[in-house]
């Protein structure tokens, strides 16, 4: 029954090309000045061993569209699991309501195009796997992790593996589809000794087919790694309190840039003027150690797009050159008002929500310093080794959370620590980060906001920073 | 009375399917939806959302093997097919003793009203809605402290459940609820400030009015202005309402029976013990007439109750739905669908004689970021407060954070406030703890 290939869903959906053209004309007559229809079918299945038995298998399928008319800055937005046609011309009746003028705007014909990108392939995926095979690939997991140390008490290794349809058609006229894979090993470790306890966490995956899991990132060394952080932090101490010196340790600290800069630079925070870095394009942000930008087109990344939510293609975006702001992550609505070329960055988590501007794969550029040159220059420090994630509001004060680290004694490694906040304010950290590393890594992360949620990764080198305040314990 | 009775009748007929494929076991779940929010920003309305929304889960157990499956797609072909590919699929599950539905179900003979649904949301037009949000917003952005608005929402719901399975339970029920509030900006020279207020409630008239909301939101913005970091130390922090009702999730994530079979919580093998100060009431009651956690009966069609979780202290329950209870030798407590009404029961000091009682310390209004550990306990956030020094507030304070372990926070509350108020399905009253680490310069 489930077939990863495009006639397979559109016999799913069942509207035809003119169905969809009346349709958004409908969504036009109050007055509207655009109109759009985002369909999506989507599988979802994970399995679950757990306490050595295959405990949990499910599998999701989810349908539904979503139709959204623009009225100047104003969004008319509603949704529905019903894909008949009657039920979709209320819906976009409803989302037309939105305007109320008497002038009628109507959709031109519709243009059928497909992606010139090809970020990810939609063959071997790991959603057409026999579930006996990915249940080799979850045990083989689990028992890397279990077996790793006599301490290890308790394993959960996971495998979620999801395939989105998504069709996006709009009265600008566009017509276009995406095929959507989207792939993640988990492995949760729990480790006790002398009835001291403590859990790791392990994840690897992203827009990518069976073969990763042979080549890439082998099923062992996930659950290895869950397992070795878990063994650290037994033996870990509190953290430190106060304002010293850090080391964000290369990859998983790509939390920092993605809260610290990420956030503030998604336009639409910036048209409405709650940005903190609003009205800053041109200027100086960061000093010049920094260049950020932000790109979907990574092959088969987590946080890789061939087309964003709205069907505009995707391209890498330079957001800060070497200290200066130079873009904005846009979607076609911030596009619009801030008189930007959309740059293929408005996302939605589903058929469920209206699309806003977000993050996919952003970057922090390397450096020319060794990692050990970084660690090696701090007399007296806090290193951050892996990160459990972050926040940031509006006014640029931003947190992450840090699982395990280790004290920074005369330059080396020492004590490891584990459990604690870190807290900054963007402005400042962006003059602070006075080294960055030549080596490179990703965190993959699932980013929230609006009560969205959206597949991520950030990647960051090893980075020092002056000064920062580490929330450990006295 | 039921916007959609076929929703049950399809359940039933589900289970009937499945019946007749030889599974053991099966329990059908359908949720149906509909919901209206609309967003102002700057007195016009910048987004209107309304929705229409249904979603189906089944749960198959064959020979202790089971497997589950979901969907929104409700056409007959695709609920027979998920059906059939659950049962293919759980003879690939491992056997497991403890699976299998409850027991024991809720007995509609014991029905009551909870008060929970409120035809008058139902009723109200949009205007009304829309007005709403706009009359919180023009409040606000009359005070001239404000600097800009966030923007300000109405948000209505309704929503209906049924559930049958295959030892006979059937059952529905439906409820309302709406929320409507603000967040804004203030700002000195150096820095500037978010915070907002919100409320919700399942009967229109339980929100709060849109002057007080405003008033809320606009105090919680403005005492923010001119806020500095302080020297790191340890001092007494006092958890304004909201900030309570965030630890108390911290402790409700730990008290949840999947945790403590996982060992996941540092509460593992503490039943009967004391784990708090004799002071410490922490109940989870799901038949609170007219509360926004209420409800007659879980997902697995296990009926609510009011239940002790602590007792002067003492630990007498974890948060358990059928599976993790046998895992752990115990009953479930009907929390498939999770808490309902959890809260720290109150105190008789009035929030204004909390801070008169401190010397020097924090209160605490808001914490950014996750920093919650609940294998060790460990908790770790970005802050935001106002500054206490003899009994009275100093300043504000921004960009700080707070850390201590909850093992030791519930042994160390040392006053509770007179002020729970179930606005939050997770709620208590303004709590002071003796001693916190708070980090700064």
């Amino acid at each position: 029954m489930v077939k990863i290939e495009e006639k397979y869903f559109f016999d799913k959906i069942r509207l035809s090309k003119e169905e969809l053209t009346k349709l958004l004309s409908i969504a036009l007559e109050k007055g509207g000045d655009f109109s759009e229809i985002f369909i999506e079918y989507r599988f979802n299945n994970s399995v679950t061993i757990e306490e050595d038995i295959v405990k949990s298998s499910s599998r999701n399928i989810s349908i539904g569209a979503g139709i959204r008319v623009l009225n100047g800055e104003q969004t008319g937005y509603a949704f529905t699991n019903d894909l008949s046609y009657d039920k979709l011309k209320k819906v976009a009746i409803t989302a037309g309501s939105i305007a109320n003028s008497i002038k009628t705007n109507s959709a031109v014909n519709l243009n059928e195009q497909s992606s010139k990108n090809q970020f990810y392939s939609t063959h071997n995926l790991v959603t057409e796997l026999d579930l006996n095979k990915k249940i080799n690939l979850v045990r083989s997991a689990y028992d890397a992790a279990l077996n790793y140390d006599k301490r290890i008490v308790k394993v959960s290794s996971t495998l979620a593996d999801e395939v989105q349809f998504a069709l996006i058609c709009n009265s600008n006229g566009i017509f276009i589809t995406d095929i959507r894979p989207q792939t993640r090993l988990m492995v949760v470790s729990t480790a006790e000794e002398n009835k001291i306890r403590d859990t790791g966490f392990e994840n690897a995956g992203g827009r990518v087919g069976v073969d990763f899991f042979e080549t890439d990132k082998r099923p062992e060394e996930i659950g290895r790694l869950a397992s070795e952080e878990a063994i650290n932090l037994l033996s870990a101490g509190d953290s430190p309190a106060g304002e010293m010196t850090v080391v964000l340790g290369g990859g998983q600290s790509g939390v920092l840039i993605h809260e610290a800069v990420g956030h503030p630079l998604e336009a639409d925070g910036a048209w409405k003027k709650t940005s903190i870095m609003s009205g800053k394009l041109g200027e100086m942000v960061a000093n010049p150690l920094i260049t950020i930008y932000d790109d979907a087109t990574i092959p088969s990344y987590r946080g890789s797009l061939n087309v964003d939510d709205e069907g505009t293609e995707t391209e890498p975006v330079l957001l800060i050159e070497k200290g200066k702001l130079v873009a904005y992550m846009n979607d076609l609505l911030s596009s619009r008002i801030m008189k930007h070329k959309p740059n293929g960055h408005g996302r939605r988590e589903s058929y469920r929500f209206s699309p806003i501007p977000r993050m996919n794969n952003t970057v922090l550029e390397k450096g020319d310093n060794t990692a050990e040159e970084i660690i090696k220059s701090v007399k007296k420090g806090f290193y951050a080794k892996s990160f459990q994630g972050g926040m940031v509001n509006s006014t640029g004060k931003f947190t992450f959370s840090v699982n395990l680290g280790y004290l920074i004694e005369n330059g080396q490694l020492a004590k490891p620590v584990k459990n604690a906040t870190l807290i900054g304010s963007n402005f400042e950290i962006l003059q602070n980060i006075d080294m960055i590393g030549n080596d490179t890594g990703f965190f993959l992360g699932t980013c929230g906001k609006d009560g969205q949620s959206v597949p991520v990764t950030c990647g960051t080198p090893t980075v020092r920073i002056s000064k920062m305040t580490v929330g450990g314990k006295l | 009375m039921s916007k959609d009775m076929n929703l049950l009748s399809l359940a039933e007929n589900l289970v009937n399917y499945s019946k007749s494929k030889n599974v053991d076991e099966i329990q059908v779940s359908i949720a149906n939806e509909d919901e209206f929010t609309v967003e102002v920003r700057n007195g016009e309305i910048e987004r209107l959302t309304e929705s229409v929304s249904k979603g189906v889960s089944i749960k198959v157990i064959l020979d202790k093997r089971v497997a589950t499956a979901s969907t929104s797609d409700f056409d007959d072909e695709t609920l027979k097919f998920l059906v059939d590919d659950a049962i293919e699929r759980a003879k690939l599950s491992s056997q497991d003793e403890f699976a299998g539905l409850p027991d024991e179900f809720f007995d509609k003979s014991q029905e009551i009203d909870l008060e929970i649904y409120d035809p008058l949301l139902e009723e109200i037009q949009p205007e009304i809605k829309i007005n709403i949000a706009k009359e919180i917003e023009q409040i606000c952005l009359a005070d001239k402290r404000i600097k800009l608005s966030e923007g300000s929402f109405f948000q209505s719901g309704f929503g209906e459940v049924f559930i049958a399975n295959s030892k006979g339970f059937s059952g529905s029920f439906k409820s309302t609820s709406c929320s409507s509030g603000v967040y804004l900006h203030s700002a000195d020279e150096n820095n500037s400030y978010e915070e907002g207020w919100w409320s919700n409630s399942v009967n229109f008239n339980g929100l709060m009015k849109p002057e007080e909301i405003a008033k809320i939101a606009i105090n919680r913005v403005t005492r923010l202005i001119g806020a500095k970091k302080i020297e790191t130390q340890k001092v007494p922090v006092i958890f304004e309402r909201p900030m309570t009702s965030m630890l108390l999730g911290f402790l409700a994530s730990c008290l949840n029976g999947h945790s403590i079979y996982m060992n996941q919580s540092f509460l593992v093998d503490k039943l009967g013990q004391k784990i708090a100060g004799e002071n410490i009431n922490i109940i989870d009651d799901g038949l609170i007439k007219g509360a926004i956690g209420s409800r007659l009966f879980d997902r697995e069609g296990v009926p609510t109750r009011k239940l002790s979780l602590i007792e002067n202290g003492t630990l007498n329950s974890y948060i358990l739905d059928t599976y993790s209870g046998r895992k752990l030798g115990l009953k479930s407590t009907g929390h498939a669908s999770g808490v309902t009404n959890f809260y720290l029961d109150k105190g008789n000091t009035n929030p204004d004689e909390i801070i008169k009682s401190t010397d020097k310390g924090l209160l605490l209004t808001r914490t950014i970021g996750q920093g919650t550990n609940p294998t060790t306990g460990d908790l770790s956030r970005g802050a935001f407060g106002l500054w206490i020094e003899k009994g009275e507030i100093a300043f504000p304070v921004a960009e700080i954070t707070i850390s201590g372990n909850l093992k030791d926070l519930l042994n160390s509350i040392e006053i509770l406030g007179d002020d729970l108020i179930f606005d939050r399905s997770i709620t208590g009253p303004t709590i002071k703890v003796a001693e916190m680490t708070v980090a700064g310069i």
